[in-house]
């Protein structure tokens, strides 16, 4: 079953001054389950491709269909409430909410889909545990290295439980230890609980984890790999 | 959630947080202290004015009022002044005759109002002897005894013991003039009132009005000031005696001295525009807070509206830090108003160095400061209502951000 759906999207940045196509027609199905990562030179559009896939961006020209919904008939609004349901983020820079707590930041999502407390907070203790940081549950962002802060992110994201999560260079701020810890994390997840990652990356750590490998050059895909189970 | 985020958010930056403490309670203590002074400024004036001038109900023959002619008398005054001295709302009653002359000396001359005043009477309803600052207050012996303002004194170039002469219409008409012997000179709060008002003995005014010539033993009164128990009821007790009295006219301080209600009404306004200028002060001191606080986390609230945090919620929890920093800020302004007007209105605030010019106003050296307790209600509401309109502006800029580029921005 595909999570997402792409037809002929297309993006042009400055349409009327000096217009920059950063997607030139992409086609592309991700089903449910995927370990996919999105590669490519900067430029390439990889980033515009998961704005856009994510309902952060709008493009040009083109369909995405996310879990059967055309995301692009959707109002601002209602498009804020299908990100809230249905995708979960984890961006290169982390991204938490200085303010709150690793335990407060994963339920953020939850009080904001009104579930109750007992649900919040054992959906909290269960993925801070899965991510390895149950006993950091009361530190705050700052108190975090930034491993421990992209977990956080991780559990984050997938506390309202989404149909895939998307990750921006998830890996670019963290050192080698980090990375493969939180790479083991998202791999476990993806193989045990089925959740779909889809990835824009640089990194070779994460290329040589993933699945699926969609590498965009000028906006178009210039190839497509899908990798045997290892 | 969105409250304890809100007030975590507003202790980001503690030395901006408390700076924008430190002014919107500033502005709170400026907003009661500008309110306390004006009150205590009008209190003073209209206090001064019935102490000195008015009294809290007059009465008259109508048409003296209108005419100010000594023939417009109070008849049958002696009824008319039992019946108002045995009133439990009455406090104290002084009996005048009045009349409209010039008052001479040696080196010049000057239009005043004479009073012909029960000493006694007088000094229950003005405290005329204590503001006696030379000579003394009207003496058992001789006749002819006159009490000058010291300022009129000072332009009369005349002192204790000297003598003026004055001249006036009597009852038939006539010009009549008379030598009086200054006793004493007194010094009011009132600038206008010291150069205008002479006293003189009641009897010694009647006898050259010519009372005698009206064929009765009704003494001559025009005008009966009346100070009341409590100024609360001026109001129905005047009500009452218009009444009672329909051939008389009853006036209250209000209608005697429209600048009273005047400058009540000024003051007013003048507490209302500077309660303006602080607000607006703050309004922008606010806005530009707060617009640092959601353009500094502009990346923050992209992030939480990409995360699924609606654009209502975003707006809310601006508002709501908003607010939150004027419910703090507030009672300490409150507190240090409320301290500050107990203080100076207790002790008073002392602006002698300026006397020339408030005496010229009709105003006490020292200003007792006062306020409503309303006000203490309404500076806090006007300051929430500020910072709901200051918080307009940050929270719109923040919903209208697209999370896109502020995810992208550094």
């Amino acid at each position: 079953m595909s999570v997402i759906k792409t037809q002929g999207v297309e993006k042009v940045y400055n349409p009327n001054k000096i217009p920059v196509h950063a997607l030139n027609g992409v086609d592309l199905e991700i089903k449910a389950g995927e370990f996919t990562a999105i590669v490519g030179p900067s430029g390439s559009g990889k980033t515009t491709l998961l704005n856009i896939i994510g309902g952060l961006d709008h493009p040009t020209q083109g369909q995405i269909e996310v879990g059967g919904v055309d995301i692009t008939r959707l109002s601002d609004n209602k498009l804020i409430d299908f990100r809230k349901n249905k995708i979960g983020f984890v961006f290169q820079a982390y991204n938490l909410i200085p303010v709150l707590t690793a335990r407060e930041n994963v339920e953020f999502v939850m009080l904001l889909q009104n579930r109750s407390k007992a649900e919040r907070e054992a959906r909290t203790e269960e993925l801070m545990k899965a991510v390895g940081l149950e006993g950091k549950m009361d530190k705050r962002p700052s108190e975090l290295s930034g491993g421990q802060q992209q977990r956080v992110a991780v559990a984050r994201a997938l506390a309202p439980k989404p149909s895939f999560i998307l990750a921006d260079e998830p890996t670019a701020n963290l050192d080698s230890t980090s990375t493969t810890q939180l790479l083991d994390i998202m791999a476990r997840l993806n193989r045990e609980e089925h959740i779909t990652f889809v990835f824009s990356t640089h990194d070779q750590r994460v290329i040589d984890r993933a699945r699926r490998v969609i590498t965009l050059v000028d906006g178009k895909i210039e190839s497509d790999e899908i990798r045997p189970e290892a | 959630m969105i409250p304890l985020m809100a007030w975590r958010n507003i202790w980001r930056s503690r030395t901006r947080t408390w700076v924008v403490i430190g002014a919107i309670a500033m502005g709170v203590w400026a907003a009661l202290f500008m309110s306390g002074f004006a009150t205590g400024m009008m209190n003073s004036y209209i206090d001064n004015a019935i102490e000195e001038v008015v009294s809290h109900i007059q009465i008259h023959n109508p048409d003296f009022q209108r005419d100010k002619d000594v023939k417009f008398r109070i008849a049958d005054p002696e009824m008319l002044e039992e019946t108002l001295a045995a009133d439990p709302a009455v406090r104290a009653i002084s009996v005048r005759s009045l009349s409209n002359g010039m008052i001479a000396s040696s080196q010049t001359t000057r239009g005043v109002q004479i009073n012909g005043v029960v000493p006694e009477m007088e000094r229950d309803i003005r405290q005329l002897d204590q503001m006696v600052v030379a000579g003394e207050y009207f003496g058992e012996s001789r006749g002819n005894q006159i009490l000058l303002g010291r300022r009129l004194a000072e332009k009369l170039k005349v002192d204790v013991r000297k003598k003026v002469v004055l001249t006036f219409q009597d009852l038939d008409g006539n010009i009549t003039s008379a030598a009086f012997r200054v006793v004493g000179l007194y010094k009011s709060q009132n600038k206008p009132f010291d150069e205008s008002q002479v006293f003189v003995k009641r009897d010694d005014l009647n006898r050259l009005l010519g009372a005698v010539s009206t064929g009765g033993d009704e003494p001559i009164v025009h005008e009966i000031a009346v100070l009341l128990q409590d100024i609360d009821q001026v109001s129905p007790i005047a009500e009452q005696w218009r009444k009672e009295f329909p051939k008389l006219q009853v006036e209250t301080y209000r209608e005697i001295s429209p600048d009273l209600q005047l400058y009540e009404g000024q003051m007013k306004n003048v507490s209302l525009i500077y309660l303006t200028v602080i607000m607006l002060a703050l309004l922008f001191g606010i806005i530009n807070t707060m617009l640092m606080a959601v353009l500094e986390r502009y990346r923050e609230l992209g992030m939480l509206m990409a995360i699924g945090m609606n654009k209502g919620k975003v707006f809310a929890m601006i508002v709501l830090e908003t607010l939150m920093l004027c419910l703090v800020a507030a009672p300490f302004g409150l507190l240090l108003g409320w301290g500050t007007i107990s203080y100076l209105g207790n002790r008073g605030l002392d602006l002698s160095a300026y006397s020339n010019s408030i005496e010229q106003y009709g105003m006490s050296n020292i200003v007792y400061l006062g306020v409503d307790p309303i006000v203490y209600w309404q500076i806090p509401i006007g300051v929430a209502l500020t910072a709901l309109i200051a918080a307009i502006y940050p929270a719109l800029k923040a919903i209208r951000l697209r999370p896109v580029e502020a995810i992208r921005k550094v």
